[in-house]
């Protein structure tokens, strides 16, 4: 299946990543930052994003089981590999829809003490939240209910290379 | 129809589904931990003069840590058309009321993108 037509492009989605990185820097200022960032369809972002960042800063990974691998519930597939007990923690994701896997990671991560916990997400979808308690600081775009592909988004783990973020072809 | 073992239900016996639609969203909301009731509460809209209740709504879920309502539909669009009378309605009523409605297409859009693992 090929991707459909270009939504944002590649220099339009790094244009942002940087916008959003400055922002990040002036108020990360002085702080002890760890930028968390989910795999997969995250890990593009997170590196564009962790580039414009203008402070020091370590950046970590995990990874949370699909739900349609169906299990009982939800679990970390992989963990952080630091602490984060105590220090500042930016959750890099590429999309916040239904909020329900941010409400998890946050919720998992919260148990951990980190002095604060936030979210900067590529794309947002606001109008289809499930849970809306979510510490959501910085938004890439806020996007129409399409499905998307490219810049780290996958259909059957194809495209994720793609350089623009193409809205999927039906 | 199916009605597992829910983890994060926190209502009183088993829930009762009345769709397909329903069971997968309570599937949804009890795999990632979130705390959910099911229909319990019911809001009068309209009562006649003798204080008969003529128009009532109960909600399918609640959230209780979201203090949040959904409504799950599994019409057509073209058919919500009352069901979307009566979420106003709520609102009017009980302003204070969080409530949500989740169409058949936000169901389906849902189920497509949790097989393709893109829901976040």
């Amino acid at each position: 299946m090929s991707a459909g037509e270009t939504y944002l492009t590649a220099s339009q989605l790094l244009a942002r990543a940087r916008e959003l990185g400055a922002a990040i820097t002036r108020d990360y200022d002085g702080r002890d930052l760890v930028l968390v960032v989910p795999l997969r369809g995250s890990f593009i972002f997170g590196v564009d994003l962790s580039r414009s960042l203008s402070l020091p800063h370590e950046i970590d990974f995990v990874e949370l089981e699909p739900y349609h691998r169906g299990r009982r519930g939800v679990r970390l597939m992989k963990d952080l590999d630091g602490d984060i007990r105590g220090r500042d923690v930016l959750i890099a994701v590429d999309v916040v829809d239904t909020g329900l896997t941010m409400h998890y990671l946050c919720k998992t991560l919260r148990l951990r003490e980190p002095a604060s916990l936030r979210i900067a997400t590529l794309l947002d979808r606001p109008y289809r939240r499930l849970v809306d308690d979510l510490p959501v600081g910085y938004i890439g775009f806020t996007v129409p209910d399409e499905l998307f592909v490219g810049y780290g988004f996958a259909l059957e783990e194809q495209h994720r290379n793609l350089p623009d973020l193409h809205i999927r072809a039906a | 129809m199916e009605s597992p073992d829910f983890q994060a239900f926190r209502g009183r016996g088993k829930p009762r589904f009345a769709n397909r639609a329903e069971l997968e969203c309570a599937k949804l909301l009890d795999y990632y931990g979130v705390p959910w009731d099911y229909e319990p509460t019911t809001f009068v809209l309209e009562s006649a003069e003798d204080g008969r209740v003529t128009e009532a709504f109960t909600p399918d879920f609640y959230l209780p840590e979201q203090d949040l309502y959904l409504e799950i539909t599994v019409m057509k669009q073209t058919l919500v058309t009352r069901k979307n009378r009566k979420l106003r309605k709520l609102r009017e009523r009980y302003p204070e009321v969080n409530a949500k409605l989740f169409y058949r297409r936000d169901v389906e859009r849902l189920a497509e993108r949790l097989r393709l693992d893109l829901a976040s």
